[in-house]
């Protein structure tokens, strides 16, 4: 068999191919062709996939591409050997970076500088023209290319669309007439003929038009699929020197994907060492300076054992790179955080790549990485999220921009999406699409069995709506564009160009390369996360802080070098608002219940309020053997070390994989397959393999079947979102050191945590009372005292006291307030003075809705008053000059009421400092017979209540069974709501929409832990009205009865009151949702 | 007396119009939704919407999130806007000066209007009853300004009638948003305590305009009635109809072409004026003995042409039976097109050509039915029978160029043939076929074209077009429909070439 084909158009093609790359070479090797071509348009980017499939069933790939190119007609090229590879990819690149995210701009100019050892085909001509010849631009073109490149044959396919005969022959004869030869393709852009429909449907959502208009855009039949060498013979019988050629063009691409070696980048060494040695120097250096010249000999023997570990595995250059970042980041003072598989070893814990002390923390090295599985080690590095962008510069400015990049992400069509697609191009209405994208999970087997209709009415008897589910389900999964992986760099030795095209990212000096994260394991390379944490920045403004008010000199190893009970109390009372991980809801309860004593506790306590561990049905056993009340046993000797540490229940994701190693004689290698299979595809018949070969391996080895059970049942929970031991360590760090600021000095880690918003759980608000709480002093915002970020002031009682900075108030900018800090060198006096100044009128519009004023003694009220006026201002020579206006010194402005400023406060600072909204109504709550949040503490388990407060969060999470978490605040404290489902579904209206919920229901305690478990919800938020203006009514105008009476009388429901109603409540913030 | 003024405010205008016209929607949730900066926010929704919590203004997704069950309709506001006119035009049978506002309102001048209706108080139930009967949520208010029945019928909480003299004083307890100010003013006076209009009116106006500028000023004076504010009447549109009363009935053909004639002298002249032609015409006759007799024409292209029109009403004259006399003429233009002057001249200039096929159709379709003309558009479909439409009309032009690139027959025949051939396998040009009982000898023959059905429209076997010519030159246009590998083939004629 001599035809090999050559042109094969992907998805990654994007909106053009209609087969996965994988598809495309299952289907030639069920052909029973040895080699086949991938070259999809100006991009590389499937070849990773289809190289991993061709290597699986045992066929070859061509790694090529199609270059469209904007000034002649699209030629396919073919590198030969990996410096022609290197140099498509560098020709792909130029084309790349010179244009946006997304396209490719080639000249032929760039192909002829970039040709040496490509062979190219052009791209067979589409029709003859009317003169039954080929098209003469066509030709001359052509004529061009053959003058400057070397191998260039001319393409020709056999696409039945009637002049085939003819065409055949002028491209054999033009051919000729220049010299070189013609070579048989097929155009291939689908695996099987039945894929043209959904071709047709990517080319409706490429051209965005409806199958139905979309006319000659569609191709009239399906021949473009790939075809048995035998039926292409058949095809050009007349030409069979244009089969020969196929195959010899194949045979000179000797080219692999196999053959490029990743290598580490060679500047990471200094004075001549090798990298191994430079890791032993930079090791013991650091260890020294850490424990002093004695190491202890758990150390040295730690990092012995490491170190010969590393060299073995020849990891030591990606140590010292992870390094160099890390050493980059210290000298920016950007405080930074190592987590993952080779994080947490004593040698990291040298370099500094981690604050998490090996002598503490008894993490054996080997249980993260296992040199049997062979896959490379995992460091993801958190920095600050403000900063993090300086380190990716520094990676691309080190290593240059052809050496360094992101990895990408391949966005793959999802359910939702590939149904809005195809239903827009199969014609349906956009509020039918709407529809049916939301009701796409009702079409279960029993719906296409026609046994259900669904919901939203759809008839599974229609054949158009089975022929737009058919093509979602065939166009699920599609790669629809290249994103930016979260912080993934490929770092590499030589031009980065050599292994994959680059291109720009949409965001500002990024750049990509190609493949994504799988693609690069697929082949080996390194990457290393470069990722962002917004707690990391808040620890740092808190050191920083701490720094300037308290002369401390703080370091994340500095605050865990002991561990101190008073902030495990702290912590054991869920006393933990703001802190880093165990802030929310569902770790507030659970702290008081696990108490935790230790480092390793707090490990614990981060990965076990997770949906694995709870789906697991892990949390509860846990806590009866922590607390005594059952006893720990595990099912036999072997498993006792893996779980020893957590009381025998499987809590990280590596127990769980050890336990199908160990008990069920998975190969390391396949129990990371059963982890990645669970994690991405749920596709159930590869689950269920995977789970009869676990339960089958664990009986024989001796283990209940029940237990077998329940092991894949925990193995399933971790899959999807098991927390690895490697990263809750590195996560406990921090939240320990969070844990410790709070406890400490609440009032730096309250404005360090204000200054780093938005993140974590909660409000302003929020912060701000539980600072309040632990005695800090808080003062408003004002423009002669304030920054633009909250700052410290001097020393009030136990803390100093903290004056909320301008960042806190909605809708000002932050460099007009920078004008006024920089003008204020004396206190303003006047508010004309800030005008002078150059404060726009909106800022400080603004400033007097935040009430900033108070300083010159004026109230927002009158200084709105005052800053309204300015928009006239006295001109040329006045300038500068105040006005007096004597007609306004009558005008007397109302008065506002304590419960005014509150809202008005909401509204622009999302927080008071004068009192708490709820206190203003509490008289009407209290003839209702509310409790306050303080005063539930009075009242013993079961007691029938009502509580009220504003909404903050509300929280459905997904493993909870549809239960609704809500936490309310009054002006006491917070109450934390649970809610069933059905009472969920009842009240759902109350629920989503209350600012002022108040509910009846029953008191729950559990220790420390309080619940009010909900019977009935009711919306009070129409009480907030009257914290408004007093609402005296107007009924001075009477006019007679009469009138009333005339039939004509108004309805009860007028539009004023419904006016002032929105605009009164919409100043409280909407309570957070979480799903 | 001095001007009187009243204001309808319909409160759920979109909704109400809806559900008038979708009567099984009255007492559900329902609400119009429309796109707004890449969401889709409410627009309107029925008061049982408004009942459980949706509001418009809200994104349409937390509306479903509340009410999951709500009926969603997308906003159609030009609709709306139609349907204000309408009523608008309605109105004016109880006061000439009727007016639109925008976006959910009418104003009507009826100064001197009421006593017909014994008063106000009567005026305004009645105009009140009737549109409520008819399913809007209205509000209305009469006063002295624009402005202040505005506000009264918006905001007011006593009486919708407020008396000559006296709106000042209606004004003073109403919220600022009764003076129709933008928000960034309400939000400014909402700020400062300012929530009555008794609370500013009577500041310093330099103190109120530098604060709130000039429109606050002028919206004041509009509504106490220190400044002017007029309104655009609408006046109903006039359809396009002639009447011709006879002193004594007609009963003669040439009578009747008289009466004819005069009406299409007034219609054309009139559709001269406002720039339009007509395609669809009825002539009317009301017969002393009550009876209705009436004829129609239509046209492929607009025209006014009174000679043109004539003649073609002159072909059915003959089919009135005026029997003891028609003493009516009615003469209406069912359709009417847009028609520019310049077209007119083409009547009477140098495209005579064109305007003479016009004419012939007209005639031809009007002698032997419409449908026995045809004329072809190129339609962009691949497989054959669907490569081709009909026009709609003479002048409509071809969307695409008549696809050239491959070969079409002149003659597609409306259903292709089956012959019988003999053929090599799998995809060659047949050798001979058999056509009509006969045999056809292929000399020359191209392709395969293969055209797979349109799956989307019908499903069914491909087709292998042949171009095949015979001995005697005749050329054909083949098929073999399937694939071969499929089953035994079978063969088709479906056109000739020139």
């Amino acid at each position: 068999m001599n035809y090999i084909e050559l042109q094969v158009t992907t998805n990654f093609s994007f909106l053009r191919g209609a087969s996965h790359p994988e598809e495309m070479v299952e289907a030639a090797a069920a052909l029973g062709y040895s080699t086949i071509a991938i070259t999809d348009h100006n991009t590389l980017a499937g070849i990773v996939r289809a190289h991993a499939a061709a290597k699986q069933c045992g066929v070859r790939i061509i790694p090529a591409c199609r270059l469209d190119i904007i000034d002649g007609p699209s030629l396919l090229a073919y590198p030969t050997d990996q410096a022609a590879y290197a140099t498509l990819s560098a020709l792909l690149s130029l084309g790349n970076l010179r244009t946006e995210k997304g396209k490719c701009e080639l000249y032929k100019a760039d192909v002829y500088q970039h040709s040496e050892g490509i062979i190219f085909v052009t791209v067979p001509a589409g029709k003859l023209g009317k003169d039954f010849d080929l098209d003469p631009g066509f030709k001359q073109a052509v004529k061009e290319y053959n003058q400057f490149l070397k191998d260039l044959y001319i393409g020709a396919c056999f696409s039945y669309k009637g002049d085939d005969g003819k065409r055949l022959y002028c491209t054999a004869e033009f051919a000729e007439e220049i010299g070189t030869v013609m070579v048989a393709t097929n155009d291939v852009h689908f695996h099987h003929p039945q894929r043209r429909e959904l071709q047709d449907i990517v080319t409706c959502v490429r051209e965005k038009c409806t199958i139905y208009n979309a006319g000659y855009l569609l191709y009239q039949n399906a021949e473009r699929y790939l075809k048995s060498a035998k039926e292409m013979e058949r095809l050009f019988r007349k030409y069979p020197d244009a089969i020969v050629r196929s195959r010899q063009i194949a045979d000179a691409c000797t080219f692999s994907l196999d053959m490029l070696k990743y290598e580490y980048p060679e500047e990471i060494t200094s004075e001549g060492r090798t990298p191994q040695e430079e890791l032993t120097y930079l090791a013991w250096k650091g260890a020294k300076e850490i424990f002093g010249e004695v190491l202890p000999e758990k150390i040295t023997a730690a990092i012995n054992y490491e170190l010969r570990f590393i060299e073995e595995m020849n990891y030591a250059a990606y140590f010292l790179t992870v390094y160099d970042i890390v050493r980059f980041a210290r000298d920016q003072k950007i405080l930074c955080q190592g987590r993952g598989s080779a994080a947490n070893s004593t040698v990291c814990y040298c370099l500094g790549i981690t604050s998490v002390d090996p002598t503490k923390f008894d993490l054996l090295f080997e249980r993260f990485i296992s040199s049997a599985r062979n896959e490379p080690p995992d460091i993801d590095v958190d920095f600050e999220h403000e900063r993090r962008e300086e380190v990716m510069q520094y990676i691309y400015n080190k290593y240059g921009r052809d050496r360094a990049a992101i990895v990408a992400t391949v966005t793959q069509l999802h359910q939702k999406g590939a149904v809005r697609d195809v239903a827009k191009a199969m014609g349906l209405s956009t509020d039918a699409i709407d529809r049916l994208s939301k009701s796409i999970w009702e079409f279960t087997d029993e719906w296409f069995e026609g046994k259900v209709i669904s919901d939203h009415g759809f008839n599974p008897n229609d054949p158009h709506l089975i022929k737009i589910l058919d093509l979602t389900r065939q166009f699920m999964g599609f790669p629809r564009q290249l994103g930016q992986h979260t912080g993934g760099f490929v770092i590499t030795r030589g031009k980065l160009t050599d292994l994959c095209p680059i291109l720009n990212a949409r965001m500002e000096n990024r750049t990509n390369i190609e493949w994504n994260k799988d693609d690069i394991d697929a082949l080996g390379f390194l990457k290393i996360d470069v990722l962002a944490l917004g707690m990391l920045t808040c620890i740092r403004k808190a050191f920083d802080l701490a720094k300037d008010h308290y002369g401390l000199d703080l370091t994340l190893a500095r605050i865990n070098e002991k561990e101190d009970p008073k902030v495990y109390e702290m912590i054991s009372h869920a006393d933990t608002l703001g802190v880093f991980q165990i802030e929310s809801r569902a770790q507030m309860s659970m702290l008081p219940r696990l108490r935790p004593q230790c480092f390793y506790d707090l490990v614990i306590e981060v990965a076990i309020v997770r949906p694995g561990p709870i789906q697991g049905d892990m949390v509860h056993p846990y806590l009866r053997r922590r607390n005594g009340e059952e006893p720990v046993e595990y099912p036999s000797k072997e498993l006792e070390d893996i779980l020893k540490r957590t009381l025998g229940v499987p809590l990280f994701q590596e127990q769980a994989m050890k336990i199908a190693i160990v008990a069920a004689g998975f190969t390391p290698a396949e129990a990371d397959e059963l982890r990645r299979s669970m994690a991405t595809f749920k596709a159930k018949g590869l689950v269920s393999k995977h789970r009869q070969k676990l339960i089958d391996g664990m009986v024989a080895k001796g283990y209940k079947i029940e237990y077998a059970e329940r092991v894949f049942k925990q193995l399933e929970g971790f899959g999807s979102y098991g927390f690895p031991e490697s990263h809750a360590a590195s996560f406990a760090l921090l939240v320990y050191v969070s844990c410790w600021l709070k406890c400490y000095y609440p009032d730096v880690f309250a404005a360090a945590l204000l200054n780093s918003m938005p993140m974590g759980f909660y409000q302003p608000a929020q912060i701000v009372i539980d600072a309040k709480k632990h005695g800090v002093e808080v003062r408003p915002a004002d423009v002669n005292l304030s920054l633009w970020n909250n700052r410290l002031e001097e020393q009030q009682g136990k803390y100093k006291a903290m004056r909320l900075g301008f960042r806190q108030i909605s809708g000002i900018r932050e460099e007009d307030m920078n004008i006024l800090i920089e003008k204020r060198q004396m206190p303003y006096r006047s508010i004309s003075s800030l005008r002078e100044a150059g404060v726009p009128m909106v800022a400080l519009e603004k400033l007097a809705d935040a009430d900033a004023f108070r300083s010159m003694g004026l109230d927002r009220r009158k200084a709105l008053w005052e800053v309204a006026a300015l928009t006239d201002r006295p001109i040329g020579l006045f300038e500068g000059k105040e006005i007096k206006h004597t007609e306004e010194q009558n005008i007397e402005l109302p008065e506002m009421s304590l419960s005014e400023h509150v809202v008005q406060d909401y509204g622009s600072t999302s927080l008071s400092l004068k009192a708490h909204p709820v206190s203003f109504i509490r008289r009407e709550l209290f003839n209702r017979q509310v409790l306050s949040a303080r005063e539930l503490s009075l009242w013993p388990d079961g007691t029938p209540l009502k509580v009220a407060g504003l909404v903050l969060v509300r929280q459905r999470p997904g493993t909870a069974g549809g239960v609704c978490f809500i936490t309310i605040e009054d002006e006491t404290g917070i109450v934390n709501l649970v809610v069933f489902e059905k009472l969920f579904t009842r009240y759902r209206r109350e629920i989503l929409y209350s600012k002022l919920l108040m509910v009846e229901g029953k008191l729950q305690r559990e220790g420390e832990v309080t619940h009010v478990i909900v019977k009935h919800c009711y919306n009070l938020s129409g009480l907030l009205q009257q914290l408004g203006p007093g609402d005296e009514s107007p009924d001075v105008l009477t006019l007679s009865r009469a009138d009333e009476n005339s039939g004509e009388v108004f309805q009860a429901t007028n539009k004023k009151t419904q006016v002032r109603k929105v605009i009164q409540t919409e100043l409280f913030p909407e309570g957070r949702n979480f799903k | 007396m001095g001007r009187r003024y009243l204001t309808i405010w319909f409160r759920h205008l979109a909704t109400d119009q809806l559900a008038i016209r979708r009567p099984e929607l009255k007492a559900k949730a329902y609400l119009l939704a429309a796109a707004e900066r890449g969401r889709m926010l409410v627009k309107a929704c029925s008061s049982a919407a408004n009942a459980k919590g949706i509001a418009s203004g809200m994104v349409l997704a937390d509306a479903r999130a509340l009410l999951p069950e709500v009926q969603v309709f997308e906003e159609d506001p030009l609709r709306t806007e139609k349907l204000l006119r309408a009523l608008a035009e309605w109105s004016v049978r109880y006061t000439p000066v009727a007016a639109i506002d925008m976006p959910d309102g009418l104003i009507l001048d009826i100064s001197g209007c009421t006593h017909l209706w014994g008063g106000e108080k009567p005026y305004l139930t009645e105009i009140l009853t009737r549109l409520r009967s008819a399913g809007y949520d209205v509000r209305g208010a009469i006063a002295d300004t624009i402005g202040s029945s505005w506000a009264i019928s918006r905001f007011g909480t006593i009486t919708p009638i407020i008396a000559a003299g006296t709106h000042r004083e209606a004004l003073l307890q109403l919220p600022p948003a009764a003076l129709r100010l933008p928000i960034p003013i309400l939000d400014r006076l909402q700020k400062l305590g300012l929530y009555r209009v008794s609370s500013f009116i009577d500041m310093p106006r330099t103190a109120l305009r530098r604060r709130f500028g000039q429109e606050l000023l002028d919206r004041m004076d509009q509504a106490i009635g220190m400044a002017a504010e007029r309104i655009q009447p609408v006046i109903p549109v006039v359809p396009y109809q002639e009447r011709l009363p006879s002193l004594e009935p007609i009963r003669t053909a040439p009578g009747i072409e008289i009466a004819l004639r005069k009406l299409l002298e007034a219609l054309c002249s009139r559709m001269y004026r406002e720039g339009k032609g007509l395609r669809k015409a009825r002539f009317t006759g009301h017969r002393i003995d009550g009876k209705i007799e009436d004829i129609e024409i239509g046209t492929n292209q607009p025209v006014r042409n009174i000679e043109h029109l004539f003649k073609l009403f002159q072909l059915k004259v003959s089919t009135i039976r005026p029997a003891l006399g028609i003493e009516l003429f009615i003469l209406e233009a069912l359709v009417v097109e847009d028609l520019s002057v310049q077209q007119e001249s083409l009547w009477i200039a140098n495209n005579h050509q064109h305007t003479a096929i016009a004419g012939l159709l007209d005639r031809v379709a009007l002698r032997f039915g419409a449908g026995t003309i045809h004329r072809y558009l190129p339609d962009q479909h691949h497989w054959p029978e669907r490569s081709l439409r009909e026009a709609g009309s003479l002048k409509e032009q071809p969307a695409i160029q008549w696809p050239e690139e491959q070969p079409r027959p002149v003659f597609l025949l409306p259903r292709p043939e089956p012959i019988k051939v003999t053929s090599p396998i799998p995809d060659y040009p047949p050798m001979l076929f058999i056509y009509r009982g006969e045999i056809h000898k292929t000399r020359k023959a191209d392709g395969p074209e293969r055209i797979e059905r349109e799956w989307w429209i019908e499903a069914g076997m491909i087709r292998d077009y042949y171009q095949v010519e015979d001995e005697k030159g005749q050329r054909f246009w083949l098929f073999r429909s399937g694939r071969y590998e499929d089953h035994e083939p079978e063969w088709f004629l479906h056109g000739f070439f020139a």
